[in-house]
């Protein structure tokens, strides 16, 4: 593999000292003059219509500016679910609706001049509501007499409202029957995930101003601006032009923010008093009234012959989407698309999935996405396979994996809502992945050992995986790269870095490119009016997608020096010319001229131009990321209490752009993974209540809860990646749930069929029942 | 942003006794701040006045030969981390301090605040109580002090409503007892969702006296004497501490609430006070 | 009511409701690079040193704390003179989205001044109110220890 000059080494993050220094790059560390505060009211009842809203006592107080509610916004149905055009999730709410449909649903919002009189104000808005029955199970949902939820007259994307029924997905290859058949040996795996927030540390919020000419900016704490721009603009029906969506620093999204929740309301009061608007979640209203992920159950049948080869894959998934149905079927669609092809060689394969409605708070977009349920069931039920056939996990997954130059008939047939599109892997390292991390974890020397000490007993266990890198055929990023005549260069363009260090990696790639210091790379990103469109941070794509445009458009603009180099030498053809020192040469007459002495001319001298490049990027292609992980755990057979403690990844993301930004990336996924398989849960009410919103009671990890972690990374070269990159945003957190559950069953010879592994629930495992 | 709306005053007296003097005058609307974290993080808007205790010089923590004596406002960080405190029973009461909540908390949480507001999931108020601390107060004229297990009893609540703690003080007990306490949390940094605090008095290897708290059982600690009885005149052993499991698993006093069950409570508190013997047990040999 | 902190070394007076949080002053007057809003004292992305002890400025009530030394992220370096922790936590990867960052370093500064050769239980100990999900903590581990080498080297700061 060609080595690169900047590309794999660890450029310094370019706006960490910023953020280690406190510097106001947050969208609320930006304060306008007579700027109102909106605060919302939240429906006390699972199901109910509203009769009535009288806001009339809270708007005659003081320093109230207004009170919104279905009777006095847009009643325009759209999809919260940041995605590109047309969404694939159905336009099933308006800004606020007539109907609520979960405790924690949008009633009405009292804007006014300071937060503390919105909050006063809410208490003077009066709702009556009419109480309807609610339903919260998936499988009640999807029953003959349950309440229908969505029974509103024109909303669009939605498989069978009257059943609840959102997605309906069905994909076959070969015959599944005649394949389970043909099996020596078959198991059934049932795994049910739990709800989960993101817990971004910085929660929701939208700041929304009129410019100069009128036109509404919004400043908003977003991974998909131009989502924003255009939803919001579809919502208040004015044209995109008329709005700018700007991206300042984030403090965290794992998909939260892939979602269009706060921008609408601020922009519309904005447009109606044409004053500045500020609309911010607390930690609370983060977690009920923002995102959560989808809860599922997902069952895994698997069908082999007694040499290990995989003949029948079945899964089944239903998943509870919450009261409104924003990303519905494309995390559904995931769960499907993400790991069945792992497993390419069973010949026969199904998939089934349906996503339904409830009377709970609202799944999103989450890292992951979907795969992260599937692996959950799938990953565990091979493990089991692995048990009845006689053979060791770690070489029923060597056996069975997709290898390079293969392909899968899931890829076609499971999209995103449409159809996929048909790929080969031309990029993997899964075999040096589990062998690196099976010997690290020490597989042969632990496996199977039950090591005790006192009333504690060790176990080892294993998953492999596989994501994706951006949406094939769909997501589109693009990038301009302007010269100076220093020879740095601006970079403009829509990806968004939510704090992963795409920045960073963009700076790399176009140093990479054009031969100067990622130092000479300034970078200006996620502007609607300012960058070139991109689709936001999601799906893996950043470095992939984002950064393929950055490299598009740092080639064509070295091809465009190379031009002026040549005009400027007098010879005739560019061709072989390098760039070296920031010079550019040209091998057979030994000429050169430094990038900076090229550019002050066309700035100033002759020919007079700017130059400039632009370029887009979409790829047929999503080449998967693979990776393998081993977990060490302790069981306390006395309390249940799982403790994790050493925790190996072995990931091939192809080449990697900046070694400790993506071991970064690895390390928190990781955690947040073990988070969610051992002691994140929300819990309810038997009202459908969310009872305990805040971080006493809903448990993330802290830096007293986290095991040794030993990343191991194996570079490939991806050759329909940028440089040969890949990605590495969500795939790690696949890896806990599963690789933690088959080591619970290595230690203590009991499986759980449900996340999140609670201390009650493996002791319960552990005694049969207490 | 978050307000205690009520607020419209704010005293600082020079000493408990004109701050107890203060709370008597202004009655229910006023409150006692320790280190403020329970009033700013559940607001109540009937609270009017604030009276701050950052002047009455009660962060001072003391040992003598007879008695650990912790000022009203000293937190949990400062007890964990001062010398002689540390040597007050192996360093066990220290050590345990040091685990609860987080950092952040444990720097913020007084030992008077911890006392007052006697929170069902509090661990001061199990460790104190297990240790058979005393509350000092004053009522603005007149200090008085009571056993924390009496003033539990009492209508605590009340007293406070006239009367200032200064201090919770214990014995600096002597090598013969043993103090250890196991806590269930979901993970490093949560409250306690059951915990035991147990102080045992030892000859030799018999235990001559128990004092013992479960707490967090969802509600306030009790104390658990039948299981005190049944340890009294019984040698530390493998054979006492099953048994002992058994017992208090059988006996205690426990609920469910939505986090665990009142099996798993139960379970655990046997689990815990095998442990807790065990432990004991290798402390001494 | 009014009310005066020493911020930074620098005497400020504002005008306070007297039930504000900490936080709240502190961010309505100026200081923004404090951040944080859970209100409850559970995430550590407002941490403040108050007399050098990392608290939670979003439970601290404002009025307690009058006349106290408190004192900010920008209170320990700048981007032109970053203090070593800042310069520790920029090599190491510790920033990711960079919103707990500020409470992190501060907790990190107090435990470094109190234990200048912490242990790596010491370090987690002292974080374990600074809640990071970006991270998984490892990388902020690894630049306190840095920290602890560049103090020993360049001398106490």
């Amino acid at each position: 593999m060609k080595q690169y000059r900047c590309v794999g080494s660890n450029v310094r993050k370019i706006d960490a000292l910023g953020l280690a220094t406190g510097q106001p790059v947050f969208t609320d560390d930006f304060c306008l003059k007579d700027m109102l505060h909106i605060k919302f009211i939240y429906s006390p009842h699972p199901h109910a219509i509203i009769e009535d809203i009288d806001s009339s006592e809270a708007e005659k107080m003081p320093g109230v500016k207004m009170v919104l509610s279905y009777k006095n916004t847009p009643q325009v149905l759209h999809t919260t679910a940041g995605q590109g055009w047309p969404e694939p999730s159905p336009y099933d709410t308006c800004m606020f609706n007539k109907k609520v449909r979960y405790i924690g649903d949008r009633v009405a919002a009292v804007v006014a001049e300071s937060e503390e009189i919105a909050l006063e104000a809410l208490r003077q808005v009066k709702v009556t509501y009419n109480v309807l029955p609610a339903v919260f199970e998936a499988e009640e949902a999807l029953k003959e007499n349950a309440p229908v939820i969505h029974d509103e007259e024109g909303i669009q994307g939605v498989y069978d409202a009257k059943r609840n029924l959102v997605a309906h997905v069905e994909v076959r290859a070969g015959d599944i029957e005649k394949g389970f058949q043909e099996s020596d040996v078959v198991v059934e795996n049932t795994f049910e995930t739990q709800f989960a927030q993101h817990c971004p540390i910085e929660t929701h919020i939208a700041i929304s101003y009129l410019d100069e000419n009128g036109r509404i900016v919004i400043r908003t704490s977003t991974q998909v601006p131009f989502h924003v721009r255009r939803i919001v603009a579809q919502v208040l029906n004015v044209p995109v032009s008329r709005i700018r969506v700007i991206k300042p620093r984030i403090g965290g999204g794992f998909g939260s923010k892939q979602e269009i929740i706060l921008e609408e309301v601020v922009a519309f009061v904005t447009m109606k008093t044409g004053l500045p608007a500020r609309a911010i979640f607390s930690r609370e209203e983060e977690f009920y009234a923002s995102r959560t992920r989808h809860p599922m159950k997902v069952t895994v049948k698997i069908g082999a012959k007694k040499d290990g080869k995989l003949n029948a894959i079945s899964m089944y998934t239903l998943s509870n989407t919450g009261a409104y149905g924003t990303h519905g079927l494309t995390v559904i669609s995931n769960v499907g698309s993400k790991t069945l092809p792992l497993y390419n060689k069973a010949p026969n394969v199904e998939f089934v999935g349906d996503v339904v409605y409830t009377n709970l708070p609202v799944p999103g977009a989450y890292r992951g996405y979907g795969a992260t349920q599937g692996y959950a069931s799938l990953e565990q039920a091979m493990d089991m396979l692995a048990e009845k056939l006689g053979i060791d996990p770690v070489e029923l997954r060597k056996i069975n994996h997709i290898r390079e130059g293969e392909t899968s008939p899931i890829f076609k047939a499971l999209g995103e809502g449409r159809e996929g599109v048909t790929q080969y892997i031309q990029s993997c390292a899964l075999e040096k992945l589990i062998e690196l991390g099976a010997k690290e974890i020490g597989w042969l020397e632990k496996r199977g050992k039950q090591q005790k000490e006192g009333t504690k007993v060790r176990g080892i266990g294993m998953s492999i995986h596989m994501q994706g890198s951006g949406i094939p055929l769909v997501d589109m990023g693009a990038a301009s790269i302007k010269l100076n005549e220093d020879g740095s260069v601006n970079v403009l363009y829509g990806g968004t870095d939510i704090g992963t260090g795409l920045d960073t990696a963009v700076a790399q790639i176009v140093g990479e490119v054009l031969g100067i210091s990622p130092e000479k790379v300034i970078v200006y990103a996620a502007d609607t009016d300012m960058t070139p469109f991109d689709k936001g941070a999601y799906a893996s794509s950043g470095t992939f997608i984002s950064g393929g445009a950055v490299y598009n458009a740092a080639l064509k603009l070295r091809e465009t020096l190379f031009e002026e180099a040549r005009l400027s030498f007098g010879e005739i053809d560019s061709r072989d010319y390098t760039i070296e020192n920031e010079k550019i040469v040209s091998p057979v007459s030994g000429k050169t001229i430094s990038i900076s002495e090229l550019v002050y001319q066309t700035l100033y001298v002759r020919k007079h131009k700017q130059l400039m490049e632009t370029a887009s990027f979409v790829s047929e292609t999503s080449p998967p990321p693979f990776a393998a992980h081993f977990v060490e755990i302790e069981v306390d057979k006395e309390t249940g209490t799982v403790t994790p403690i050493t925790y190996v990844a072995a990931v091939d993301c192809g080449r990697v752009v900046n070694p400790e930004l993506t071991r970064g990336q690895i390390i928190g996924s990781i955690i947040n993974g073990i988070g969610y398989a051992l002691t994140e849960e929300c819990k309810f009410s038997d009202k459908g209540k969310m009872v305990n919103p805040n971080f006493m009671d809903y448990r993330i990890p802290s830096s007293r809860d986290i095991p040794e972690i030993k990343v191991i990374l194996v570079e490939t070269h991806e050759p329909t990646g940028p440089l040969g990159v890949k990605s590495v945003a969500e795939i790690n957190i696949n890896g806990p749930i599963p690789a933690i559950g088959n080591a619970i069953y290595d230690a203590i010879g009991v499986r759980l069929h449900s996340s999140a592994y609670t201390p009650e629930k493996v002791l319960k495992a552990i005694k049969g029942s207490i | 942003m978050h307000r205690l709306r009520g607020v419209k005053e704010c005293l600082y007296p020079a000493s408990a006794e004109e701050a107890a003097r203060m709370l008597s005058e202004k009655g229910d609307s006023a409150r006692i701040v320790g280190g403020g974290l329970h009033l700013s993080a559940f607001p109540n808007p009937q609270v009017s006045t604030l009276i701050f205790l950052t002047k009455a010089g009660l962060t001072y923590i003391r040992t003598d030969e007879q008695r650990v004596r912790i000022g009203a406002l000293a937190t949990i960080t400062e007890f964990a981390e001062n010398r002689e405190a540390q040597s007050v029973l192996r360093g066990s009461v220290s050590r345990t301090c040091k685990c609860i909540a987080s950092q952040l908390l444990r720097n913020q949480i007084t030992f008077g605040g911890s006392v007052a507001q006697r929170e069902p999931y509090s661990d001061v108020a199990s460790i104190l109580l297990a240790l058979r601390a005393k509350v000092l107060l004053n009522d603005g004229f007149n200090d008085f002090e009571i056993e924390i297990e009496e003033f539990y009893k009492k209508d605590f609540r009340s007293i406070l409503k006239k009367a200032v703690i200064k201090e919770v003080n214990f014995e600096n007990f002597g090598s013969e007892f043993h103090f250890a306490m196991e806590r269930f949390t979901r993970n490093a940094t949560d409250i306690s969702h059951l915990n035991v605090a147990t102080l045992l008095k030892l000859e030799e290897l018999r235990i001559s006296d128990a004092s013992i708290f479960v707490g967090s059982r969802p509600s306030s600690p009790y104390r658990f004497a039948e299981l005190e009885e049944f340890l009294k005149g019984k040698e530390l052993g493998d054979q006492t501490a099953k048994e002992a499991q058994e017992f208090a698993r059988e006996k205690v006093e426990v609920e469910k609430d939505i986090r665990i069950s009142k099996e798993y409570r139960k379970e655990l508190v046997g689990v815990y006070v095998k442990r807790i013997l065990l432990k004991t047990l290798s402390e001494v040999v | 009511m009014k009310a005066a902190f020493i911020i930074n070394g620098k005497k400020e007076e504002f005008e306070i409701a007297p039930g504000d949080v900490l936080l709240d002053v502190l961010r309505n007057n100026g200081h923004n690079e404090v951040k944080g809003n859970c209100y409850m004292g559970t995430c550590g992305a407002c941490t403040v040193l108050i007399d050098g002890v990392p608290k939670a400025s979003c439970t601290t009530l404002a009025a307690q704390v009058a006349e106290a030394e408190i004192t900010t992220i920008t209170g320990i370096g700048s981007v032109l003179n970053p203090h070593p922790l800042q310069l520790a936590f920029v090599e190491k990867g510790a920033v990711q989205c960079g919103y707990c960052t500020p409470g992190a370093i501060l907790t990190a500064y107090a435990l470094l001044r109190k234990n200048p050769d912490p242990s790596e239980d010491d370090i987690k100990s002292a974080l374990d109110g600074n809640l990071c999900r970006c991270t998984g903590y490892i990388q902020q581990i690894e630049a306190v220890k840095l920290a602890v080498k560049l103090l020993k080297e360049g001398g106490n700061r």
